[in-house]
């Protein structure tokens, strides 16, 4: 339980044996402050009984002098000077509690961040700081009070958002190790942006060719269950078992009669642009997006069905051996409860401006990428021959500009999306090695080739296709009104001279942008948002999948654009993430959460709006409304502690009175122990 | 770079040119920092994509053009920059396509403060601020203009607006104030009435 042990509290209104321990951290610390002179200050103080500066506190000789006040000098409240919590606050709280001491009766005092590197030039004057800082921290650590963590169950199963290839990837993983996982899925099938892809760079392997195995692998696994075409709608609880409700989207199919024949498809007189080909080539209203699909279960698209616009047709239903077509299927909503969950929501590929300087939306032959990747895929609307969209022509001579969403500011995306110049590099070749007599150049700012085997096939296209390399972002692009050929003006920057060439078609490398799918799984899971839209890790170097939110992980491009590599490679490490909780069964939660005093509160609600994480609720108790955390889901925040009016709420570790007693001690206004426990 | 000499190989000829290594001493270190403090603030955050070059509307009738310039500003080649940087049009279509969003016109404008700093100074800048300073106008009708003018009963100066001659007065004081006039060697005493 996190409430403070009332048992203890004879026990910490006995005397107070503060131990001080002001670290050098090398030069961190030691080279602008006078560590000595801090720790000699220090040991003034009344109930300080142990006042030392340390080399490294963090190292094991640091530690054993800690361990060691605690047990030989009594000290019962030990203040570490040193870097920030986020670095060693874990590392002190063991050694304090290695030596019998409650944990939470171990302050730190940032010397680091917070004096020493900030005030790198007046070293005097930080003396003095770091002097007053712990000064205040000796002040609070009268005050603090002992916590135990709380237990949480971890339920044995895993909810998988997104069925791309690192939700197929995460959810075979954790499949495999033996736990229940349901890989959600908003489209009819899974596969994701990389089913799409003609070839994957470097190795020019067929992108469906390499992802179809694993979606048969994905589909047969016993214990992964596929929720296609469906997708989340509400997330509560916290580690250990979240409630989820998913939305099964009706398919008017029924997925355990149809087996997959088409037979439907072919009758179906109705033909509609695929989206899956960008638009570029033509399916029927009862659909699989591509023949590899997995599920292999066709699906009705209500808004282009005869039967649901006049009432009539029912091909379909006529031609089923199966009898699968139902058309009073209705959406369903389906609980669940899972311990763990990995968001890999994916991309969304960058549109280009309507009144864009490239012209995406006026010219004919200005196509993007993902669009390039579908006239070029055998299994594309063309069968894998390029042609260019005004004439059905094959373009000869093509122009890739690169960065284009990518690296921009003007439209918030300062980020580099990390795959254009590859693909672009990867689909040239493609282009060459359809038709050698084709001129490609890549109008580049900078190309990015850091990947395993990347830089050689970026040599390969100039060495063996003689694909041009133009250092310089277009300015202009003209159309032949009579051709439609595009002509574009760009600064060639390494000859600085204005070039205009002609071109048969362009093709914008398009940045990856953070999937419109996100934002709502993002709001329900209170998941932090980078600077750049994507969701943002716990540690961008040493918890890459981690979020903020306990039990919740993030894989491939919801995370930052990335390579398909990379996404499985994240995707593994999320799913590692994952099961490591589920194996323990068990989570320890800090008990850092705010306290509600039931007496004082009023029932008005305020905190339970400000509250980030919605861990207040408002419950009737005896006839009055009352504010309750959850403990497992407070973040400790303190920014209900913050809104309440009442002081309803305390911040444990972070209470009123303990922040008062800094500020008392800052200003210089209580004398010791006899004042600051008075004051409280 | 100037021509030594020619060397002709069984007929064929080719001009060789001296070129010089630019060595630190050709650099001015400071140039960066002090076009940043006549407000040219993004000199050092371009990347030079050269997109400003392309839609610079002058680009093709000058020798150091937009990216360039900004090339030469970084690495601090101050000869190169000050004498040809009056024929930008502050248009600031270059800031409107710049994909950082950064501003080379103001680099530009900056760039001029710092040549009048450093008394290069083209007649027809000081031609253009005494006008200002005498008559409110930086281009003042010619001769033949004005006699048209009088004519056509119009008064021999355009007034652009009500109250003109005490914004005209104004102006003045802020050029005076800022001892701009002496920077450019140039007087109002002759025009004020």
């Amino acid at each position: 339980m996190t409430q403070p042990e009332n048992t203890t509290d004879s026990k910490s209104s006995e005397k107070e044996a503060i131990g001080v321990f002001v670290c050098h951290c090398g030069t961190n610390i030691g080279g602008v402050v006078s560590c000595e002179k801090v720790a000699e200050a220090a040991s003034k103080i009344p109930g300080v009984v142990v006042s030392k500066d340390l080399k490294y506190a963090c190292s094991d000789l640091g530690q054993e002098e800690i361990r060691k006040a605690i047990k030989e000098k009594g000290v019962n409240r030990v203040v570490v000077a040193s870097c920030s919590p986020r670095l060693h606050e874990f590392t002190f709280k063991k050694c304090v509690e290695g030596a019998g001491l409650n944990p939470y009766f171990m302050h730190m005092v940032n010397l680091r961040e917070q004096c020493s590197w900030v005030h790198m030039k007046q070293p005097e004057m930080a003396t003095a700081k770091a002097i007053d800082l712990v000064r205040m921290g000796v002040e609070r650590s009268r005050l603090l009070t002992p916590l135990s963590p709380r237990e949480v169950t971890v339920e044995k199963s895993a909810l998988v958002i997104g069925g791309g290839i690192a939700g197929i990837q995460a959810a075979l993983d954790i499949g495999e190790k033996g736990f229940k996982t349901y890989l959600v899925e908003k489209e009819p099938s899974i596969g994701g942006h990389m089913a799409q892809l003609d070839k994957t760079f470097p190795t020019g392997d067929c992108a469906i060719c390499i992802l179809a195995p694993k979606m048969v692998e994905v589909a047969r696994n016993p214990n992964v269950e596929i929720m296609s075409y469906s997708e989340v709608v509400d997330i509560e609880g916290y580690v250990g078992s979240f409630k989820v409700k998913i939305r099964k989207k009706p398919r008017y199919v029924v997925e355990d009669k149809c087996v997959g024949c088409g037979v439907c498809a072919e009758k179906c007189p109705v033909k509609v642009p695929n989206d899956f080909d960008c638009g570029f080539g033509t399916r029927r209203a009862i659909y699989v997006p591509f023949p590899q699909a997995v599920p292999l279960k066709y699906t009705i698209d209500k808004e282009n069905c005869l039967y649901f616009k006049t009432g009539k047709c029912q091909l379909c239903v006529k031609v089923c051996v199966n009898e699968a077509i139902d058309f009073k299927q209705e959406e369903q909503i389906v609980d669940l409860t899972v311990g763990t969950i990995i968001v890999a929501t994916g991309f969304d590929a960058y549109v280009p401006l309507r009144r864009g300087v490239y012209k995406y939306w006026e010219y004919k032959n200005v196509i993007t990428a993902l669009e390039l990747e579908r006239l070029i895929n055998a299994a594309g609307p063309t069968g894998g021959h390029l042609v260019r969209p005004s004439d059905g022509v094959e373009p000869k001579r093509i122009a890739f500009i690169q960065c284009v969403g990518s690296r921009n500011i003007k439209l918030q995306h300062k980020y580099c999306s990390r795959v254009c110049c590859m693909y672009s590099i990867k689909n040239s070749q493609i282009i060459m090695e359809h038709s050698p007599d084709a001129e490609i150049a890549i109008y580049y700012n900078d190309i990015r080739a850091f990947g395993k085997g990347f830089e050689e096939l970026y040599h390969r296209v100039r060495e063996d296709y003689g694909v041009e390399f133009i250092r310089g972002r277009p300015a202009k692009l003209t159309k032949d009104p009579l051709t439609e050929n595009i002509t574009i003006r760009a600064e060639e920057t390494l000859l600085g001279k204005i070039t205009e060439r002609e071109y048969d078609m362009v093709v914008l490398a398009v940045g990856l942008t953070p999937a419109a799918g996100t934002g709502p799984i993002q709001k329900m899971l209170s998941l932090p948002v980078s600077d750049d839209g994507f969701l943002q890790e716990s540690h961008p170097k040493l918890r890459p999948v981690e979020t903020a939110i306990e039990g919740v992980f993030i894989c491939g491009c919801a995370q930052s654009p990335k390579d398909i590599p990379d996404s499985v490679a994240q995707a593994k490490a999320a799913a590692s993430g994952a099961t490591t909780l589920m194996i323990k069964g068990k989570h320890i939660v800090e008990p850092l959460c705010a306290t509600v005093t039931p007496e004082l509160c009023l029932g008005c609600g305020l905190c339970t709006d400000v509250c980030p994480y919605k861990a207040i609720d408002l419950l009737d108790k005896d006839g009055q409304t009352k504010a309750v955390v959850t403990e497992a889901l407070c973040h400790g925040c303190g920014t209900c502690a913050a809104a309440c009016p009442q002081h309803a709420i305390a911040q444990l570790q972070f209470t009123d009175q303990q922040i008062a007693s800094e500020i008392s001690a800052a200003l210089g206004m209580n004398n010791g122990a006899k004042d600051s426990a008075g004051g409280a | 770079m100037g021509e030594v000499e020619k060397v002709f190989i069984s007929g064929l000829s080719e001009k060789l040119t001296e070129d010089k290594i630019i060595t630190e001493k050709d650099l001015d270190s400071e140039f960066a920092t002090e076009i940043i403090r006549y407000g040219g603030k993004d000199v050092m955050t371009c990347l030079q994509c050269g997109n400003c070059t392309g839609v610079c509307p002058i680009s093709l009738k000058i020798e150091y053009k937009t990216r360039t310039t900004i090339k030469y500003c970084q690495f601090g080649m101050k000869q190169h920059t000050l004498n040809t940087r009056w024929v930008c049009a502050t248009c600031y279509r270059c800031y409107e396509h710049c994909p950082a969003d950064l501003n080379p016109a103001e680099v530009m404008i900056a760039l001029r403060h710092i040549a009048i700093r450093e008394g290069i100074i083209p007649p027809f800048v000081k031609a253009a601020a005494a006008n200002l300073m005498q008559f409110g106008l930086t281009v003042k009708p010619d001769e033949a203009m004005i006699k048209e003018r009088v004519k056509m009963g119009l008064p021999d100066l355009p007034q652009t607006k009500p109250g003109w001659s005490q914004v005209r007065k104004e102006v003045v004081a802020i050029i005076e104030a800022t001892k701009y006039d002496r920077l450019l060697g140039i007087t109002s005493k002759e025009g004020v009435e």
